[in-house]
């Protein structure tokens, strides 16, 4: 076998993409006009497929503030923060976190998957044990995978199998890094996190929870489920990024252990990665007071969220459970669901495609999400545009 | 409990969970034969697990192509 030939079902895969009238992984968007709305394919389209849930990305004190740092400190920091000095706004950032989570402690990294690889594998090695919810994000298994930690699956949201599993691992319990999230990216569903703590209570175990994409959106100062659920004593890390609703780039890690102190000495991807860029810095310093003082914007998103969710049940679509800003829509048929991601965006309406293996079940997703930057008309665009694929593709109650 | 007994339980497991009757063996692959999904095959551990009282860590897995290595897999953690 070459070097080269483990591409060769890579390759595979991407002439069946490119065979397709238009290649879901290739969409190239040649101007973006606004928080919720861009130019793809050419035409107008409205972004129902982002993870801008603030619509921050288009704020103006956030670009002024990058602006001004772009102007007084450069481009780029060139290097990292251990061997190549840390700026002072980093610093500020780290210090703006723990004020914001009423946590004594915080770090920042260079992106959200660099902070779940950068925690994970300081807090694991080879000797520890990590359960992980069977639907965590990619950067949380390949965090525990380059630690070589033992690492044990439970199902999906399922406190009873965490603490079967818990229960089976012994002694060994109590010492066990539990790993989930607050809210799960495609079908936007939450972590049942208060059972999750009751099982930490009876079991033993670190608690981390990744809030990537519930930052900003729960809680009464938007610092995630575990603030809506009241539960800061019983978590111990919380991970997150900058990339979606504080619309930067970056992650972070919160804790009330002094040990995360400690991390930027054992961690490889935070010590070998440059250090986030002033400008980056400096929008993220900005969204994160627009967070803080966002009941406006949390009350918007969720007003859009409720609106497209009634409209999407009443189309009898196979959505889930709960109401979030993050709508999946489910299709037992991956050709069907190609076809109504692909109508839709020849409508104006972006949304994500999710095929196996990506797809929660081995089913096919389209994704749809709105943000606290779509008006009432662009939420009610999306909706015309689904009812109208929806009936002319058999999909729902319509038909 | 045997290997072989091992195996028809893991199939009737499956066989369970997803409501038919399947013609696999000891032989048979969990994403080839058995026609499961990368995902299928996560939940169908987790059934597994609860099944037989034990956990099984990923590295285990890894070598996990038919449900004869997954029966020895199995058995191994449960003697342990």
């Amino acid at each position: 076998m070459s070097l080269f030939s483990k591409f060769d079902a890579a390759a595979a895969l991407e002439s069946t993409l490119s065979s397709m009238p238009v290649n879901p992984t290739s969409i190239v968007i040649s101007k973006v006009v606004s928080a919720s709305e861009a130019i793809v394919n050419g035409r107008s389209t409205i972004m129902a497929g982002t993870n801008n849930y603030l619509g921050l990305t288009f704020d103006a004190d956030c670009i002024s503030a990058g602006q001004a740092a772009l102007a007084e400190t450069g481009t780029g920091t060139t290097g990292s923060r251990m061997a190549n000095g840390t700026y002072k706004e980093h610093l500020q950032l780290e210090d703006e976190l723990a004020v914001f989570f009423d946590l004594p402690h915080a770090m920042v990294f260079s992106t959200g998957y660099s902070a779940n690889l950068g925690i994970l594998t300081a807090l694991l090695d080879a000797d520890d044990s990590v359960l992980l919810d069977s639907e965590g994000h990619a950067s949380l298994y390949d965090g525990c995978r380059m630690s070589g930690a033992k690492i044990y699956r439970f199902k999906h949201n399922d406190p009873e199998g965490l603490a079967k599993r818990l229960s089976r691992l012994g002694e060994k319990a109590k010492d066990a890094l539990i790993v989930v999230e607050g809210l799960y990216s495609v079908r936007g569903d939450c972590a049942p996190l208060k059972e999750f703590v009751d099982v930490k209570a009876q079991y033993g175990g670190i608690l981390l929870v990744d809030e990537a994409h519930s930052l900003g959106l729960y809680g009464e100062n938007g610092r995630g489920l575990v603030e809506e659920y009241e539960l800061k004593d019983d978590v111990d890390f919380i991970v997150g990024t900058f990339s979606k609703s504080l619309g930067s780039i970056g992650g972070f890690c919160v804790s009330k252990h002094p040990q995360l102190k400690l991390v930027r000495y054992a961690s490889r991807p935070y010590i070998f990665t440059a250090s986030p860029s002033p400008s980056v810095i400096a929008t993220t310093r900005e969204a994160l007071k627009k967070v803080q003082h966002g009941q406006g914007l949390r009350e918007k998103v969720w007003h859009n969220a409720k609106h497209l969710y009634k409209a999407f049940a009443e189309l009898g679509l196979d959505i889930g459970p709960t109401v979030s800003p993050v709508i999946g829509v489910s299709f037992q048929d991956r050709e069907k669901a190609f076809s109504c991601w692909q109508d839709l965006l020849s409508l104006g309406i972006y949304t994500n495609l999710i095929l196996p293996p990506a797809a929660p079940d081995g089913g096919s997703l389209i994704r749809c999400s709105v943000t606290a930057a779509h008006s009432e008309t662009q939420v009610d665009s999306i909706i015309s545009a689904f009812k109208k694929v929806c009936k002319e593709r058999n999909v729902g109650r319509l038909n | 409990m045997d290997k072989n007994a091992v195996v028809e339980k893991l199939i009737k497991l499956l066989e369970g969970s997803l409501g038919k009757s399947l013609v696999l063996s000891k032989d048979s692959t969990l994403l080839g034969d058995a026609g499961l999904e990368s995902i299928q095959v996560i939940e169908y551990l987790c059934e597994v697990e609860d099944a037989f009282d034990v956990v099984v860590d990923e590295e285990s897995l890894s070598h996990v192509s038919t449900f004869g290595d997954l029966a020895s897999v199995v058995e191994r953690i449960s003697s342990e």
